[in-house]
């Protein structure tokens, strides 16, 4: 059977792709973990793959700015692939300086189809510290994010030092007009966190954690899905296992909230390509 | 040309760097400063062109959204302007990004005379500001003399058009490479060129020396390759080898330990080998799980059948007292080498830390380095870039305070790798080198730094001299190495693997060419820095980010390929033989030969007089105390003690979940926010096994006998192991001694044989504790200095020595991480059972600290009574009966249950009655029963249906029902023999009080 390829980046300081390639893994793809200067060399084609993924770390040590680098390098060199992969209908997820790098070359918010534009910024945390704790993402419905089809709430870890969304007033009202806002920080019941630290851990603005290019298929968050490829990795696993236990319930072993982000993405290609 | 671009955040921004600049000032000092802002600046010294500049400015350095950059000085208002940069020869890592980020957007390489130099500005508003305060601000807050420099301008001096004037901070040394001859007519002649070099040669090391290198034989040899009398290449190398840094003198030293009571004397001839190794080699053929212990970088155990793990601890105190952020983030970066370099080279998944400081509050006399506070913020700071950048989740850690750390703070840092068990089917525990394969030195180059340490410090400065003695680990170019090593490891290339820390190449070519027995080493090849460096300076230097490699001539081309892609510098420097000889060459010359086995020539042991006085007969007994009235304010103050209260601000800042095998995390609770008593981590992903790591640190025991601070110690890491589902059969243990100076001398050390029967003690119990419950070492390392001389109000200098201290780490796998149980009261309705007995065992603890008091009755650790409970608590959490488990530890049951009830978010009813209680060593009065602290004891919660099963299982041992977990109300409820209320706090109230120490940092 044909299996869905994903590509995660590695190198110059990157460290989330071992588990960002289990977590496609899980999700039902093939995942190759390849380093930058592959693909600068052309020992790697971008167009033998469906999705890549910009996964977490500290690219250039976030010197200059968390991901400024990494984008510059990416899009001198292989600037042209990426946007032709768009074009492609294939996929693009950035996840913490993974969104940072996509920002920074442009491939996102794509306004107005342009992908080398830099509008939006994502920069240091109001509490002025880097800072690990477990967030409420709430889902954009209508977003076209092809990311987070059915997901409506969704805990994801956030590991950052510089995670506050920011940009002009006009772009992120476009931006929250056109759906491209997918998940934003919220209370446990989904209510937006309206700036309230620490539901919104770094100041975001209209608490945006992630969003998307118009045609929801290049999409960056800040929080860390691939973080959730097990049930033991939310915080309150052991609470909710012993309550779960209490009603005669098994263990809740099914695919986290996690692995199903990354499902949705494998789905699509599955639905588009194959 | 020097061209300066600075860089700001644009004023409708927040800048949190300035915020937290403000913040300080004001708490630290009592400075108000109205605004400040942060400028960045980069200064380039290159032939790039006006456009290039432009280009590079706007592209790499300004991010149009947030920032404004100027190749002029930004017109930034301000009453006063502090500039920071570093000196020269710091490690630059911000600098050197950029040079990448422009050598590849602009194609532009490089030369040797050409650099980036990154510095900072912060503009200061404030009517009453004035310049003693701003100086304050520069020398205390902003900068540290020792690896930066400050300039400060008034608005008045500041010229709008030259800015803040700055100069590359680059080496220039103007020095032709060499090395000396070095006389050794007599010993005293050794012994002064060993003081003017500072090679602290052991005075009964320097007839061994000599006899060596005047032997007829030995002369007639080194003839043969132009050499007479020794080289300073070849002295440094043996004052290397020979240091208690990397031969722990001390531990292998002869200690006449006397105990004074009695008069019994005894003599023990290496704690090393009766204390560690024996026991552990015993273990290891016990335990088929002990893979590797007691001669590689790390100790190895088995994590499942297709995969070992790597685990190994250091400390980082001097360099992190002068220091602290470069001090702690070169120790994080530092011992994560060491699972790089143990067997063929191990992925790093999880590190740990351990700080001791003083008061951070403290405002007496005494003068340290750093002060307290400060010290703590730069090593927070440290390890957080440090790991943090290094990709290895932080997922434990432990900050202590006590005044005896402000002699000397420590910083342990510990760390642990996971790597497949089979190599190409070889066992990848093993290495070796063997003639013929090349010496290739990976990752940074070789600057003059960590040379002789800190002694340096002394030495005053020029405009142009490195101030390399304290770095600035680069976890940037590390990580790259570190994921390139790997690569290589996979493909086979490695036959022999070690990193490059204490010692440097001297340490790390002198012990790996011992295996094939010889080596030449060519150190003209090795890359620098800056030029300039002598011989020795090269062959010794610290420099971090570096790993010694063995490859294959037939293997050197893939191996230079992949380096190449991934960007790491290697190069071969030499090659291993089999002549005997260590061998070295700059150029065509030789300027070290001498044989491998010249360190085995009968080196004296070093000497330690030790002699126990009984707490008893140092006047020690219990203060007289009558019981409290007010238990709920005594509860209240003793969570805000600074070693009870919450340290969530530090935790969080570390990334503790990167690579996505968290499973019990440092924070638990309702809230998340209650330390763990141990992390759980799954370091291979696509198993349903985990690694459990625990540590413990209880020194304040050792001011009544380190004995009972070693065996309390590694109890208590044992018990948070055991508290989160570990197995009592597979506990991993590592032991970091930090014992202040034990050498007697009768004017700088007159206590030195009582703290030396005191590490003896120690050693005692850490043998007598492990083999009970049968713990091999994996892993250890001494610091055996950890005093300072400080200065007082009357310019007189003080000695601080720190308590005898001990941090033990415990690992364990634990085969089914579902099983795994976490310390917060899940449920209302459940039971609340104490295990272990409570006795009258107050002494040192929390409790009498309150009123300045010691006491005498330290908590004993009956190991043959605990272990049949550890095994129980094992089987009722493999069962599933319990919800939820805690060792009782610092505080006694007074601070634990209150740890308990915020955790559950849930109230908790406790009757003292129920308490299994041991009388023997005293009366048992509620306050004891609170505060004392009895090792071998657990708080747990079961389900009511599970009592009959539990108490079964409990049979026999220490188990009592204490209460109940309920939801009619939130508060910690504790009730008295005759079910009198002692104690009764909300929820709130507990929150309240563990938060009101550190609660607003974040």
């Amino acid at each position: 059977m044909k299996k869905v390829k994903a590509l995660v980046l590695t190198g110059f300081g990157l460290n989330c792709d071992s588990e960002t390639a289990h977590a496609f893994e899980l999700a039902g793809a093939c995942a190759q973990k390849i380093h930058i200067n592959r693909l600068v060399s052309g020992k790697t084609k971008l167009e033998d793959f469906h999705i890549i993924a910009f996964g977490g770390g500290f690219s250039w040590g976030d010197d200059h700015g968390a991901g400024v680098i990494q984008a510059l390098k990416l899009k001198n060199h292989i600037g042209h692939d990426l946007l032709s992969f768009v074009d492609k209908g294939k996929l693009i997820i950035g996840i913490c300086n993974g969104f940072q790098a996509l920002v920074n070359i442009g491939l996102l918010p794509g306004l107005d189809k342009d992908y080398t534009k830099r509008s939006v910024s994502v920069t240091f945390n109001d509490c002025g510290n880097f800072r690990d704790q477990w967030v409420h993402l709430a889902a954009n419905r209508n977003s076209p994010c092809v990311f987070t089809k059915d997901i409506k709430l969704a805990d994801y870890p956030v590991r950052h030092g510089e995670g506050k969304f920011i940009a002009q007033k006009e772009v992120v009202e476009t931006l929250l007009a056109n759906d491209q806002v997918v998940f934003q920080y919220a209370d446990a019941k989904g209510v937006q966190a309206n700036g309230s630290f620490p539901l919104n851990p770094n100041g975001s603005l209209s608490d945006i954690a992630g969003i998307c290019d118009p045609t929801g298929r290049v999409f960056g968050l800040m929080p860390h899905p691939e973080a959730y490829n097990h049930f033991t990795n939310h915080p309150d696993w052991t609470r909710n296992t012993q309550l779960l236990k209490r009603e005669g319930k098994p263990l809740d072993q099914d695919m986290t909230i996690g692995i199903k982000l990354f499902k949705n993405g494998v789905d699509y290609i599955k639905n588009s390509f194959f | 040309m020097i061209s300066c671009i600075e860089i700001a955040l644009k004023k409708e921004l927040r800048d949190a760097e300035a915020s937290s600049l403000i913040k300080k000032a004001d708490s630290y000092f009592g400075i108000n400063i109205q605004e400040a802002r942060c400028i960045n600046i980069v200064t380039i010294e290159s032939d790039l062109d006006l456009h290039q500049l432009e280009l590079v400015k706007d592209e790499i350095f300004t991010n149009p959204v947030t920032q404004f950059s100027s190749l002029k000085p930004l017109d930034i208002g301000f009453n006063w302007c502090i500039w920071v940069g570093f000196r020269p020869g710091v490690k630059d890592n911000q600098g050197a990004t950029a040079m990448e980020a422009i050598q590849d957007h602009l194609g532009k390489i490089f030369r040797s005379d050409e650099g980036i130099y990154t510095s900072k500005r912060y503009c200061l508003k404030g009517d009453t500001l004035i310049f003693e305060d701003v100086e304050k601000l520069a020398s205390e807050l902003l900068s540290n003399t020792i690896i930066q420099q400050f300039k400060i301008f008034s608005i008045k001096e500041w010229d709008k058009d030259i800015g803040a004037d700055v100069k590359p901070a680059k080496v220039i040394l103007d020095h032709i490479p060499c090395f000396e001859v070095v006389g050794i007519e007599s010993d005293e002649k050794l012994a002064k060129i060993s003081d003017e070099r500072n090679l602290a040669l052991n005075p009964r090391d320097i007839p061994v020396i000599r006899e060596y290198f005047l032997d007829p034989k030995v002369m007639e040899t080194r003839k043969e390759v132009g050499l007479s009398e020794p080289t300073d290449v070849e002295l440094e190398y043996i004052s290397q080898a020979r240091s208690d840094h990397c031969n722990h003198n001390t531990f292998q030293g002869i200690f006449r330990y006397m105990d004074a009571s009695t008069k019994e004397v005894c003599i023990e001839t290496s704690l090393f080998k009766t204390y560690i190794q024996e026991p552990t080699l015993k273990l290891k053929d016990k335990k088929d799980w002990v893979v590797s212990v007691l001669w590689d970088n790390a100790g190895v155990g088995r994590f499942d059948h297709k995969n070992n793990y790597v685990v190994t601890g250091e400390t980082h105190n001097s360099p992190s007292n002068m220091e602290a952020y470069g001090g702690a983030i070169t120790g994080i970066v530092g011992v994560y080498r060491d699972p790089m370099g143990t067997g063929l080279g191990s992925k790093l998944f999880m590190g740990s830390f351990g700080y001791c400081v003083g008061d951070v509050n403290y405002n007496g006399p005494l003068k340290p380095p750093l002060h307290p506070r400060r010290l703590l913020d730069g090593v927070i700071e440290g390890v957080k870039d440090g790991g943090n950048k290094s990709g290895v989740p932080t997922t434990f850690g432990q900050t202590l305070f006590n005044p005896g750390y402000m002699g000397k703070s420590l910083v342990f840092v510990t760390a642990l790798g996971i790597m497949p068990s089979k190599v190409k089917g070889k066992p990848s525990h093993e290495k070796k080198t063997s003639p013929g394969e090349l010496i290739i030195m990976s990752g940074g180059r070789v600057g003059k730094d960590g040379i002789h340490g800190v002694t340096a410090s002394s030495e005053s400065y020029s405009e142009n001299t490195p101030a390399g003695h304290v770095q600035i680990g680069d976890p940037y170019t590390q990580k790259k190495m570190h994921d390139f090593l790997l690569i290589c490891r996979d493909e086979g290339l490695i036959p022999f693997i070690t990193d490059n820390g204490g010692g440097g190449l001297s340490s790390s070519i002198g012990e790996s060419a011992m295996i094939s027995n010889g080596c030449v080493v060519w150190l003209d090849k090795v890359p620098l820095k800056y030029e300039g460096l002598d011989m020795w300076e090269i062959w010794i230097s610290e420099s971090q980010e570096r790993m010694t490699i063995a490859v294959k001539p037939e293997n050197l081309d893939r191996y230079m390929e992949l380096s190449a892609e991934h960007e790491v510098e290697s190069t071969v420097i030499g090659e291993y033989t089999d002549t005997g000889k260590l061998h070295i060459k700059y150029k065509d010359e030789t300027c070290a030969y001498v044989d491998m086995d010249l360190l085995d020539k009968g080196f004296p042991s070093w000497e330690f007089d030790a002699i126990w006085l009984p707490p008893e007969t140092r006047g020690l007994t219990e203060p007289v105390i009558n019981s409290p009235s007010d238990f709920n304010t005594l509860i209240l103050k003793m969570l805000e003690r600074p070693n009870i209260s919450s340290k969530e601000w530090i935790i969080r800042q570390y990334d503790h979940e990167v690579q996505g095998g968290s499973v019990i995390k440092p924070l638990v609770g309702v809230n998340h926010n209650i330390p763990s008593d141990a992390s759980v981590t799954r370091p291979v992903l696509t198993s349903e096994k985990g690694l459990a790591f625990s540590q413990s640190l209880l020194p304040w025991y050792s001011k009544i006998d380190a004995f009972h601070m070693m065996a309390c110690t590694i109890d208590e890491a044992v018990r948070r192991l055991m508290a989160v589902g570990g197995n009592f059969d597979h506990i991993g243990g590592l032991d970091n001694f930090c014992w202040p100076n034990i050498q007697f001398d009768f004017i700088k050390n007159p206590d030195g044989k009582f703290k030396a029967a005191q590490l003896v003690r120690a050693c005692r119990a850490l043998k007598e504790t492990c083999e009970k419950y049968e713990i091999p070492l994996l892993s250890g390392k001494d610091s055996m200095y950890v005093d300072g001389h400080l200065e007082g109000a009357f310019g007189e200098r003080i000695k601080v020595s720190a308590l005898e201290t001990i941090q033990f780490s415990a690992t364990s796998v634990i085969e089914d991480v579902s099983k795994c149980v976490s310390m917060d009261p899940k449920v209302a309705g459940d039971l609340v059972y104490v295990l272990g007995e409570t006795a009258n065992e107050l002494g040192a603890s929390e409790f009498y600290e309150i009123f300045h008091r010691t006491g005498l009755n330290v908590p004993h650790v009956d190991c043959d009574k605990f272990k049949v409970v550890y095994k129980a608590v094992q089987i009722a959490i493999e069962k599933g009966l319990v919800a939820s488990c805690h060792a009782v530890g610092r505080g006694g049951l007074g601070v634990h249950l209150s740890y308990m009830t915020m955790a559950g978010g849930l109230g908790l009813e406790v009757h003292l009655k129920g308490l299994p209680m041991n009388e023997s060593r005293g009366s048992l009065l509620s306050e004891t029963l609170l505060f004392s602290e009895s090792a071998g004891r657990f708080i747990v919660t079961i389900p009511k249906e599970n009592r009959s099963v539990f108490e079964k299982l409990f049979k026999g041992m220490a188990a009592g029902c204490v209460g109940i977990v309920t939801d009619v109300h939130d508060h910690l409820k504790i009730f008295g023999p005759d079910r009198e209320s002692v104690a009764d706090l909300s929820a709130t109230q507990l929150y309240h009080a563990f938060n009101k120490t550190f609660g607003d940092m974040i």
